[in-house]
């Protein structure tokens, strides 16, 4: 699996805290899974779940397009994309 | 002598959605509707999978003109989606991907579809299957609740009575609820053909989804929607558009949470009570009030603790799952489900369903799921399974149950403390669970 960077790793981190995921490591989190459905089997109480956790933690709040949880939530990889755009938009 | 009514009962200049592009009135989208209608797959049966509201409702009425019966599915897994069509082969999917083949927003931009002073529908039978509901039951098998076109309107009169009484004239609505609930049904989709509400585009999920939509629509504004998201929209720290009405189901609202609700939007919330089998019943202001207040077309009756209601629009008796306690002819107090239900995120299941399939996942020699505490959203699972890995067991599951029941954590056990007659007693169940649940080993 692609490794982790350091904000995924956070992230990932997150994620297993605020959903007491206690039978998955952070670290084995593979950036490029699945975070629903296949994956790492995610579902909508948890999307809300993670989105108030980012929001208190990074200050972003999440949104969804027309199918909820879609791109952004895809995988690690991009739900981090998204926020460190999105922080990086707020603070300019 | 067969008695019919109107599709649509509004005036037509009046405003029955907000567009993308703005407003749509009562004669843009019965023009609409009717020239749908035409161009639908000629099937008995459709499946509306439109997760916008708008859309949704206009595909709906366009089936009913039809004379078709929209099929509402308990969940999107593609199995469900599979079981359904084989119980109804003389169907089609309507919606992203489905083979009706018509994009209902093109319909509604076509300038054949124009404003004009008389609606001209055909009305509906009374008599005609308008929608088949799906609920999860013990067996398994969802089992099919038949609304006839007489039930949904009687019961959207009585609905539009209860829960916008006291909001004079229009009123334009966001709902969290998918429309393929019957909760989402009897408000984005059944309000707007029988009161003065105009429904939102949107189908918004996130806290700031909800604001967004809030902010596209005038005052005097509804939010229709359930715990669940009411609790993420409370503790998102967002501030929001007032709201005037905000109606919550499907599951108990802590008055905490109901408080913090009114606070935010600075109006009230109405809490309302009703199953897939009758559709909504009863109400209450949850920040004043403590029991329920049944709607006249109502009948209920408690006797050896089996609830029971009755209407006229209904094709026969309702048994509820839940207990309750009569107060008064039309007031009670909410006790409790009864054992086997569960709601989760506003999907019904049933335990004994649940665990059933559980136990026959190969490898599991036994097995439970059950809630640790009153407070816990998730069903845990013990199981026995000696050559299964947790993750195997919940890839057996994934496939067959909606993802909300899927338990977290599985943990697995040597053995079930059964009794020698194999009952489970919950005390023996929680003082194992004690022990082998993750953390439990921990030092402190």
């Amino acid at each position: 699996m692609s490794s982790q960077t350091k904000q995924e790793s956070e992230l990932a981190r997150l994620i297993v805290d605020s959903l007491n995921l206690e039978d998955v490591e952070a670290g084995d989190i593979d950036p490029e899974a699945l975070l629903f459905g296949d994956g790492l089997g995610l579902d909508s109480i948890d999307a809300l779940e993670i989105a108030l956790a980012i929001s208190q933690k990074y200050g972003v709040q999440l949104k969804s397009e027309d199918e909820h949880m879609k791109e952004t939530f895809r995988t690690l990889r991009s739900l981090n994309q998204f926020i460190q755009t999105h922080s990086s938009m707020a603070r300019a | 002598m067969h008695a019919n009514s109107n599709l649509v009962n509004r005036t037509p200049d009046q405003f029955i959605a907000w567009t993308r592009t703005g407003p749509l009135t009562v004669a843009q989208f019965a023009r609409a509707a009717d020239h749908v209608a035409t161009k639908l797959p000629d099937r008995r049966f459709v499946l509306n999978l439109y997760a916008n509201p708008v859309d949704y409702l206009l595909g709906f009425c366009a089936s009913t003109l039809a004379g078709q019966c929209t099929l509402m599915p308990p969940n999107r897994l593609q199995k469900t989606l599979d079981d359904i069509r084989l119980d109804y082969p003389d169907s089609y999917l309507l919606g992203p991907g489905g083979s009706g083949g018509l994009d209902i927003r093109d319909c509604l931009a076509d300038p054949a579809v124009a404003d004009s002073g008389d609606l001209g529908l055909p009305p509906i039978p009374d008599s005609q299957l308008t929608a088949i509901a799906f609920t999860s039951g013990s067996t398994g098998l969802p089992s099919p609740n038949l609304k006839y076109w007489n039930t949904l309107r009687e019961g959207t009169l009585s609905n539009v009575a209860m829960m916008l009484r006291n909001l004079e004239g229009p009123v334009n609505m966001v709902s969290t609820v998918p429309p393929q609930h019957m909760w989402g049904m009897e408000n984005s989709v059944l309000l707007p053909l029988f009161s003065e509400t105009a429904i939102a585009h949107q189908a918004p999920f996130y806290p700031q989804d909800v604001k967004e939509a809030l902010q596209n629509i005038p005052a005097p504004r509804v939010l229709v929607s359930t715990p669940v998201h009411l609790a993420a929209i409370a503790g998102s720290g967002l501030d929001f558009e007032p709201v005037k009405r905000v109606l919550c189901a499907t599951a108990p609202l802590s008055l905490s949470l109901a408080g913090a609700i009114e606070s935010l939007f600075g109006g009230e919330l109405l809490e309302v009570f009703g199953c897939t089998e009758s559709g909504i019943i009863a109400s209450r202001f949850r920040t004043r009030e403590e029991e329920w207040t049944l709607a006249d077309a109502f009948r209920l009756d408690v006797s050896s603790g089996q609830a029971t209601i009755s209407a006229d629009h209904l094709p026969g008796e309702v048994r509820l799952q839940d207990m309750v306690e009569k107060t008064a002819d039309q007031q009670f107090r909410w006790l409790g489900r009864h054992q086997d239900l569960v709601n989760i995120a506003g999907k019904r299941g049933s335990l004994v369903d649940l665990n059933r399939r559980l136990e026959q996942v190969p490898g599991v020699t036994d097995g439970v799921m059950f809630f640790p505490t009153d407070e816990h959203k998730r069903l845990a699972a013990m199981v026995v399974a000696p050559d299964l890995a947790p993750a195997d067991i919940r890839e057996a599951l994934k496939r067959q149950v909606d993802p909300v029941f899927l338990p977290r954590p599985i943990v697995k056990v040597d053995e079930l403390p059964r009794s020698a007659s194999g009952k489970l007693t919950r005390k023996a169940l929680l003082d194992l669970y004690q022990k082998v649940k993750p953390g439990a080993g921990a030092p402190s």
